[in-house]
């Protein structure tokens, strides 16, 4: 198919462009020196002011990680990361806080602007409208009614600007950077952070407790639904820095919260460490849906550069009835290594999993999910959506046990791989434990290729190889794609088309 | 990490079994027998199950056919307990069927108190056909360790059935290796019960085009027994066709164990691989675990796996109360019809009745 060949090269020539985020803001940076020891730990701890209590928390947490291993156990392949080799605190340099958002290095909030993260606009267009010239914005252009966002967004290891936090107050809702909540609310931080997951949890949560910086912190007072979508944009941009964001959110009894998390990197040939926690607490009745776009940099067409995303996000349903729903778009990043779990410990919890990622180029991916469940009459549900193109390699890798005291629970699950191209790999390996004859679990896993049929009567309809392709493949993620909050699904979209450039052949 | 610390006395007695230069020995020495924290042996931890073996035990094999004895041919093996039974296997038996022609062998595998090693050898050749019945008997003691190796010619067809009857103090371990030559068909059907620890583990080639492999398997696990069924089916060859179907039950403290791996090469394309596996847990405390793994490398398969697990279901169960059976009968009746279907594929009618007498009698025996 001479046509295919030809899309191919042009999309070659547009390399550099298909990934819009690969700028560099130039802003002077405050680092800490390289390498990792305990007086960088001490360094990170003194720039935030943290309490004693704390630093005693890293120290452990350092000191722990210094006996661990690497696991090895995922199907990914990568170079050792050199972890003396990176800056573990970056911070754009014009004092720690900001008062006002006006306070802001301009070049940072033009950086969000490109990134379509209208922080400025943000107090006087009670929205996110109009902010510049690019997916997210143009998106967002066509027919979403004004939706409050309030945005805390995190720029390399500080978070620079957090939006609608007055608004937010009203409600109870306590929405700020972790940093700031360990000075304002020490004790709801102390009691929770680590509760989820624990300081020695695994090898790269507990590099994380040692050094994170900052992430944002939630807490939703019982009763209270969120007036509006919180956000966090992460953006790693100097040079040889890794970023260790912690997030923490708490949602009292019978509260309400919805969080979307995005994420980009500049273009560089090196490797870039994110190892991130998320820990989410769901008390009696409440309700978390936490959403994330992830489009870090996944590494040239050479599989050189690339963000290393090794994430460990987990929910505790500690609360009767409570539910917690992650839904992800995975897109970037040159290897991740994430599973966002559930720990359904409450009676009558409910977790969820919706999940899409693609891989192309030379990306890899070993990503799934964890159902424990624990309490009675618990229920889950994951579906998860791979695509895998070019060079890539994507598993999908879960488990869901059920322990003998969780009768009358209830699992779905449902894995589907697409292949493109014959260069790649799609994998599943599903863990399914059951302890009690009162459950019942289903799981499906198909893997296929695009139906030829399909694109045959899509190209008949005048689509070009390109816009067939990325059809069927929306459509072959609808289910997931519908969990979406309306901005990010048609974000996510787009997303998807543009991951999967070029794969056609 | 897998350092071994401190060895148990089996492993004590297998290193004392093994020559000094046998790299199996060094394996041994370095991972210890296989352990939760090996992948594949994840869900079923010989180290842990296995108790002293003091003395040396043995393996019969009876058959109305004389087996060729053969000395085993020191092949090194990527599963420990396959090379460790072809360095410790002292004798081979082997079986061939020429060309064209048909033969049908039965049988009868037993193991005696203590450590024993045996390894089985069956070559089909071009276009030939075999219907192969194998009994696994294993007594109090025993730590029977085989390695089964079957090589299909070209157009060749087996059909193979496996009963392994419950053994309650007994460790047994079967690998089976099976090369399918392009066009070769396998039809192998289990029927398991469990042991202290019994794992049947079956590898299955697909080395050239357009082979053919069913591998089905029922298992009834009693209280107390542990049952592991492994299956590994590599697709090298394009347009090959696996299926897979298993159905379990476990009582009480019984434990079942399915995984499931189909590995799709890059040249196997048009490959078309099927997987199911479902089970019912039928008291409080039993256990099953599974691990159904799709690794594929080729973009034009059609491959799925499914897996369901679950219980009686109450309805149908006070359907069949109001229709004057006894709750044990009703249970036995509906546990009988949901295992039947793996069984009921066996090509061969003298088998299929047998193994579907056997299901009969060993629902009979524990309700």
């Amino acid at each position: 198919m001479p046509a295919v060949k030809e899309t191919i090269d042009d999309v070659r020539q547009l390399e550099a462009d298909k990934y819009k985020y690969g700028f560099t803001t130039e802003i002077e940076q405050d680092m800490a020196p390289k390498g990792l020891n305990e007086d960088i730990v001490r360094f990170i701890s003194a720039k935030k002011n943290e309490p004693d209590w704390m630093l005693e928390w890293r120290l452990e947490a350092f000191k722990r990680w210094k006996e661990m291993e690497e696991p090895t156990w995922a199907k990914v392949k990568f170079p050792k990361f050199d972890y003396q080799d990176a800056y573990y605190y970056a911070a754009p340099k014009m004092g720690a806080t900001y008062k006002s958002i006006d306070d802001v290095p301009a070049e940072i909030l033009e950086t969000y602007e490109k990134l379509g993260i209208p922080l400025r606009e943000a107090e006087v267009l009670l929205g996110v409208e109009g902010a510049g010239n690019t997916t997210a914005a143009e998106a967002r252009e066509s027919d979403t009614p004004t939706r409050k966002v309030a945005v805390d967004a995190v720029f390399d290891s500080v978070s620079v600007a957090t939006t609608f936090k007055k608004e937010l107050a009203k409600a109870g809702v306590i929405f700020m950077p972790i940093s700031e909540a360990l000075q304002e609310h020490p004790d709801l931080v102390r009691q929770y952070l680590g509760s989820v997951v624990p300081v020695t949890d695994n090898f790269y949560a507990t590099l994380n407790s040692a050094v994170f910086s900052d992430g944002s912190f939630v807490y939703v007072p019982p009763g209270v639904r969120c007036p509006m979508e919180l956000s966090t944009y992460f953006r790693m941009n100097a040079q040889g820095t890794g970023q260790f964001e912690r997030t923490l959110i708490i949602v009292d009894k019978g509260g309400y919260a919805s969080y979307l998390e995005g994420c980009t990197a500049p273009m560089r040939d090196e490797n870039q460490l994110h190892a991130a926690v998320v820990e989410l607490v769901a008390l009696d009745d409440a309700e978390i849906k936490y959403s994330t776009v992830q489009n870090w940099w996944p590494g040239d067409e050479n599989g050189k550069g690339g963000v290393y995303n090794f994430v460990t996000k987990r929910a505790d349903c500690r609360g009767k009835n409570s539910k917690v729903s992650w839904t992800q778009v995975e897109t970037g990043s040159a290897i991740t290594w994430k599973y966002p779990s559930c720990i359904l410990k409450g009676d009558n919890s409910q977790g969820e999993f919706y999940s899409i990622a693609v891989t192309n180029g030379h990306q890899q991916a070993d990503t799934g999910t964890k159902m424990i469940h624990l309490g009675k009459n618990t229920k889950s549900r994951i579906i998860a959506k791979g695509i895998s193109a070019g060079k890539s390699d994507q598993t999908y890798r879960g488990l869901v046990s059920i322990h003998a005291k969780a009768t009358g629970s209830r699992n779905f699950t449902q894995c589907d791989s697409l292949l493109i191209g014959d260069q790649c790999g799609a994998h599943t390996v599903p863990y399914i434990e059951a302890k009690t004859p009162k459950a019942v679990l289903e799981h499906e896993a198909t893997t296929s290729k695009l139906s030829e049929d399909q694109l045959f009567y899509a190209r008949q309809r005048g689509l070009s190889e390109e816009a067939a392709v990325a059809l069927l493949v929306n459509g072959f993620c609808r289910e997931v794609l519908q969990e979406l909050p309306m901005e990010f699904a048609v974000e996510a979209q787009k997303l998807l088309s543009v991951s999967l450039e070029g794969s056609v052949g | 990490m897998t350092k071994l610390m401190t060895a148990t006395p089996l492993e004590m007695a297998l290193l004392k079994d093994l020559p000094r230069q046998d790299p199996v020995r060094q394996r041994l020495l370095d991972h210890g027998m296989p352990h939760r924290r090996v992948e594949e042996w994840k869900y079923s931890d010989l180290r842990r199950l296995s108790g002293p073996v003091e003395s040396q035990g043995k393996i019969s094999v009876k058959s109305a056919r004389t087996l060729m004895s053969v000395p085993v041919a020191q092949k090194h093996s990527p599963s420990f307990m396959a090379a460790l039974a072809l360095s410790l296997g002292d004798e081979g038996l082997a079986f061939a069927v020429a060309a064209e022609a048909q033969e049908t062998l039965s049988l009868e595998l037993s193991a005696t108190a203590g450590r024993a090693h045996k390894v089985l050898r069956f070559e089909l050749g071009k276009g030939a056909k075999l219907t192969l019945h194998e009994i696994y008997r294993a007594h109090a003691g025993a730590f029977a360790n085989i390695l089964i190796q079957i090589v299909l010619g070209e157009g060749a067809e087996l059909i193979r059935v496996i009963e392994q009857d419950d053994a309650p103090d007994a460790l047994l371990v079967v690998t089976s290796d099976i090369e399918l030559s392009p066009k070769a068909r396998l039809h192998q059907t289990t029927l398991g019960a469990g042991a202290k620890l019994a794992r049947l583990e079956t590898h299955v080639t697909h080395q050239g085009e357009g082979a053919e492999a069913d591998i089905n398997g029922a298992y009834l696990i009693a209280a107390e027994r542990h049952l592991d069924q492994t299956t590994f089916v590599r697709h090298c060859g394009p347009h090959g066709v696996t299926r897979e179907i298993f159905k379990g039950a476990a009582r009480a403290h019984g434990k079942g164990v399915f995984q499931g791996k189909i590995l799709v090469e890059q040249g196997a394309q048009k490959t078309d691989a099927q997987m199911q596996h479902r089970a019912m847990l039928l008291d409080e405390r039993a256990e099953i675990d599974v691990k159904p793994e799709l690794e594929i490398y080729a973009d034009d398969v059609a491959c799925a796996h499914g897996n369901a697990m679950g219980h009686l279901d109450e309805d149908v169960l006070f359907y069949m109360r109001q229709r004057g059976l006894s709750e044990a009968e009703a249970r036995t009746l509906l546990t009988e019809s949901f295992l039947l279907d793996p069984l009921e594929r066996i090509p061969d009618e003298a088998l299929r009745t047998r193994l579907l007498g056997q299901l009969q009698t060993r629902l009979r025996g524990q309700s």
